[in-house]
């Protein structure tokens, strides 16, 4: 049972049907040259396309799953590639499914995010904004002459959470196709969003007071959480630990 | 490692350091071969009105909206860092190779001192991606001294003819001295009616000087018009800024 079971169903059906309608393409990954140490700036007079930008519909979830169930290496699109886009701005869902041995969940959740925020791609820009899980990012016109495409950023993010020696797998996808199939999986996103609130909230503030806390819900209903707050409890002298 | 070129431009308030900010401005503009970030550090924000840009939400904005959203919802450091960095780059305003920047005005509502680091890290960051960053800062030596500009490069002093505009340049040297890691220093003179003024000014004072700022009609109906100074015309003062920046090295000669 993984901290992001119910979530990953959302999404696992969501690529099925996708798959089902022929609006799912797929790649492999493919090794990456990172250049850039810190995130870049990317201007808008320098810039070929923009993905997921203010005002248009985005989307970025991180979640990890048992290593079996990840298709590590695959990267799914559905919607047009980079290159079909050309210039302008289009929407972006950006989810990375991870497979591995999450020790200490919260430091494993913070290295991944950690390596995603910064890919340190050349003619690329990210920017992610949590609280609204929106990803805003920009390729150059000269990144885009290169032929940049999904499958380079899908390999980027595989490249970049795999560089951490707990992650066995990884898997990516990304929606260009429409602020409707982006919003398709809200559902999800909404359920991975409360979990990792609660998730922080337990580990950065230390108060298990249950009664209240505005996380009580989530943790209740999501098994993997409810053993983390157990655990924490026990360990930081809390309370006893519940084992159911 | 290479830092990145900062250029501070600082004085007594009226000196006209906002107008030599904005002359600037619009040089480098014209030039277009450097991408600069324009930074509006001055809480009264006479740059952006001398610029035309009106952005719509300033660092202290962000600083408002990121305070409020960790109210509703829970965030780590790693989440806040990057939510300054996408709110920075959300309110930057673009024109051409400028990007400009707004600080706003700081309302003190308790301490958050971890955010406010984050802030001004988020603006260092910001900058070290430009090949030049230029602040109108706010007037006098309280900014300077207050470490907020401890990335700066280059001091740019700006002083009207008159011997308090000039102590007050002198006196942010001192604090610049202790407060702020710079690698040039330079005195810009305003207002300066002619060339006998020029030459008691220069007696008068042991700052290295880097130009001096007619007295200049265009400037003044700039001024009176909340003209755009990104579109003045060629004329006495922005020819005397436009030296100024060859000399420090910012346009080709």
């Amino acid at each position: 049972m993984g901290l992001f079971e119910e979530p990953l169903k959302g999404i696992r059906q969501y690529l099925e049907e996708k798959r089902s309608l022929g609006k799912a393409r797929e790649f492999h990954f493919t090794p990456v040259l990172p250049r850039a140490s810190s995130p870049q700036v990317i201007l808008s007079e320098d810039t070929g396309l923009e993905l997921g930008s203010p005002g248009t519909a985005s989307r970025s979830l991180l979640l990890w799953d048992d290593t079996e169930a990840v298709a590590d290496g695959r990267i799914t699109l559905v919607g047009p590639d980079f290159p079909e886009i050309g210039a302008g701005k289009a929407p972006l869902a950006q989810v990375v499914m991870v497979g591995g041995r999450f020790s200490d969940e919260y430091d494993c959740y913070r290295d991944l995010r950690e390596a995603t925020y910064n890919l340190g791609l050349r003619g690329f820009m990210t920017r992610v904004f949590p609280g609204r899980q929106s990803v805003w990012c920009r390729v150059s016109r000269e990144a885009m002459q290169r032929g940049f495409n999904a499958q380079i950023l899908g390999s980027a993010l595989i490249q970049a959470v795999k560089r951490l020696d707990f992650v066995d797998a990884a898997e990516v996808l990304l929606v260009t196709s429409s602020r409707e199939e982006i919003e398709e999986l809200s559902p999800a996103a909404d359920l991975v969003q409360e979990i990792v609130e609660a998730l922080i909230k337990m580990y950065e503030e230390m108060n298990f007071d249950c009664d209240t806390c505005e996380y009580v819900e989530v943790c209740d209903s999501v098994v993997e959480l409810r053993r983390i707050r157990d655990r924490l409890q026990a360990e930081r002298g809390g309370g006893e630990a519940d084992p159911g | 490692m290479n830092r990145s070129t900062v250029v501070a431009v600082c004085g007594k308030g009226g000196v006209g350091k906002t107008t030599l900010a904005a002359l600037l401005a619009r040089l480098l503009r014209e030039d277009g071969k450097r991408r600069v970030l324009v930074v509006d550090a001055d809480p009264a924000v006479g740059l952006g009105m001398a610029l035309r840009i009106f952005p719509p939400r300033t660092v202290n904005d962000v600083r408002k909206e990121i305070i409020s959203a960790v109210r509703e919802h829970a965030a780590d450091q790693v989440d806040l860092a990057a939510s300054v960095d996408y709110k920075m780059m959300e309110i930057l305003e673009e024109q051409g190779n400028l990007a400009f920047l707004s600080v706003g005005r700081p309302e003190e509502e308790g301490c958050y001192c971890q955010l406010n680091t984050l802030l001004r890290e988020a603006i260092e960051s910001l900058s070290s991606h430009f090949d030049l960053t230029l602040i109108d800062a706010e007037a006098g030596v309280e900014q300077v001294n207050r470490r907020v500009m401890r990335s700066v490069s280059h001091l740019l002093l700006v002083s009207d003819v008159t011997a308090k505009g000039l102590r007050v340049a002198e006196s942010i040297r001192e604090v610049a001295e202790e407060a702020v890691d710079y690698r040039k220093l330079g005195l810009v003179v305003n207002r300066v009616r002619d060339p006998a003024e020029a030459r008691r000014v220069a007696e008068s004072t042991s700052l290295p000087l880097l130009g001096f700022l007619p007295e200049d009609e265009t400037v003044r109906e700039m001024d009176a018009s909340a003209g755009n100074f990104l579109e003045i015309p060629s004329c006495p003062a922005l020819e005397a800024a436009r030296e100024c920046l060859i000399e420090s090295g910012f346009l080709p000669s």
